[in-house]
């Protein structure tokens, strides 16, 4: 609720540095969760429950799948909070 | 070798025990319901008295089994002679009288069982709390006395099952006990359906169920490697991965028999609020399956003859992968 883009960014980057061990410079917005990130299907559900307890968002099956980078993420919760 | 070979073995036996099970558990129904329990014994002797004697691999299976089960101290007190044809049979023999019994439990009113518990206050606290929790089982004993469990508790459970005919199961489910309280969950290979729908399960403080003592092909490698009697095997991860995502209880249950239409419930928690980070993940869901096949080892050695995979499960057989 108001959070902006760069608010959901912020908590997104701390998720994954604090609970995924991510280096900093890895995370940017353009970074693939698979590819860059080396995230599996279960690291991105954990990511996606960890997420909603912080942010109150709530995902489905299908909103994991169509996420490919950070910015998807950012975007989705935006367009949710 | 011996974890490739099991792999290999679990499409066959699943797409077999399918096929077999749909079809097999409307006669069975049918058995029970018209002709009453002491033919539908009767029956399920046969059959089975044909699968001993024609199925030599898996007398094979069950007599290393009995090996193993023999060879620790407190297996050597419940198996007295050396395993044999006889011991073999008596093995095959609990199968088709816990079969008879599911059928009985699901479809024959239940009113025919005696049910002695040994901690289920567990589950008891749990639903005081409307948390929902996953049941780890095995293939060992009668699993299907969950149902009784669901009753107790007055909630759903939901079996999580490696299956093409989730549906057809459920509508058969619904048609011959329709107020058995049970659905199964398929999982598919798109796994995250499968997470989503288990947390929707547990958010309604529903019971999920699963086996945790054989490796699918949903595992895709998600296996611990684990000593069970013995020997090493690979169990599957999931029943822990899943808790460690969603943060709910872990409990171990199998119903044991102990005599004609009694069992004995046995519970025990093996992890009561799970929540795992990423990074101790591997290590912890590692534990856990231990902590899971030792439970399952103390019952194999309680029970012997209650173990009902009869097939080559340390891969210690030869013989090539099966087809």
């Amino acid at each position: 609720m108001g959070l902006s883009k760069t608010g959901i960014f912020d908590s997104v980057v701390s998720v994954m540095q604090g609970e995924f061990e991510i280096p900093p410079e890895r995370l940017r917005p353009d970074a693939h969760l698979i590819d860059d990130l080396d995230l599996d299907s279960i690291d991105a559900i954990d990511l996606a429950v960890r997420l909603e307890e912080r942010l109150g968002v709530s995902f489905d099956e299908d909103d994991l799948k169509s996420l490919r980078t950070l910015q998807d993420v950012v975007d989705l919760i935006h367009e949710r909070l | 070798m011996s974890a490739s070979s099991r792999g290999g073995s679990s499409p066959r036996w699943t797409q077999i025990a399918e096929r077999g099970s749909l079809w097999g558990l409307r006669f069975s129904v049918w058995c029970y319901r018209v002709l009453g329990r002491r033919v539908a014994t009767l029956l399920a002797h046969v059959i089975v008295t044909y699968f001993f004697l024609t199925d030599g691999r898996g007398r094979r299976s069950s007599a290393a089994y009995l090996r193993r089960v023999r060879a620790t101290p407190e297996g050597r007190a419940h198996l007295r002679s050396r395993p044999g044809l006889w011991e073999c049979f008596l093995h095959y023999r609990e199968f088709a009288l816990v079969i008879v019994d599911r059928v009985g439990l699901w479809f024959g009113g239940g009113g025919d069982f005696e049910f002695e518990s040994h901690g289920v206050e567990y589950f008891d606290r749990l639903t005081e709390e409307g948390r929902g929790s996953i049941v780890v089982g095995a293939h060992m004993g009668n699993f299907d006395a969950l149902r009784l469990l669901a009753v107790r508790a007055r909630t759903v459970v939901n079996v999580l099952m490696f299956t093409d005919h989730a549906q057809h199961i459920n509508r058969i489910l619904r048609e011959l006990s329709p107020h058995a309280e049970a659905r199964v969950i398929r999982v598919a290979p798109d796994s995250v359906r499968a997470v989503f729908e288990v947390r929707r399960c547990l958010e309604r403080g529903e019971v999920v169920a699963m086996l945790g003592d054989r490796v699918e092909p949903t595992d895709r490698g998600r296996t611990g490697r684990v000593t069970l009697l013995g020997g090493e095997v690979e169990l599957p991860q999931a029943p822990f991965l899943l808790a460690g995502l969603l943060g709910c209880p872990v409990v171990f249950m199998l119903a044991l028999r102990e005599g004609a239409g009694r069992y004995r419930v046995y519970c025990h928690p093996i992890a009561d609020r799970l929540r795992l980070r990423p990074r101790e993940r591997g290590a912890e869901t590692a534990k856990l399956v231990s902590a899971y096949a030792e439970l399952l080892e103390r019952y194999c050695v309680r029970s012997p003859y209650q173990w009902f995979n009869f097939f080559d499960y340390w891969g210690e057989l030869g013989g090539g992968r099966p087809r």
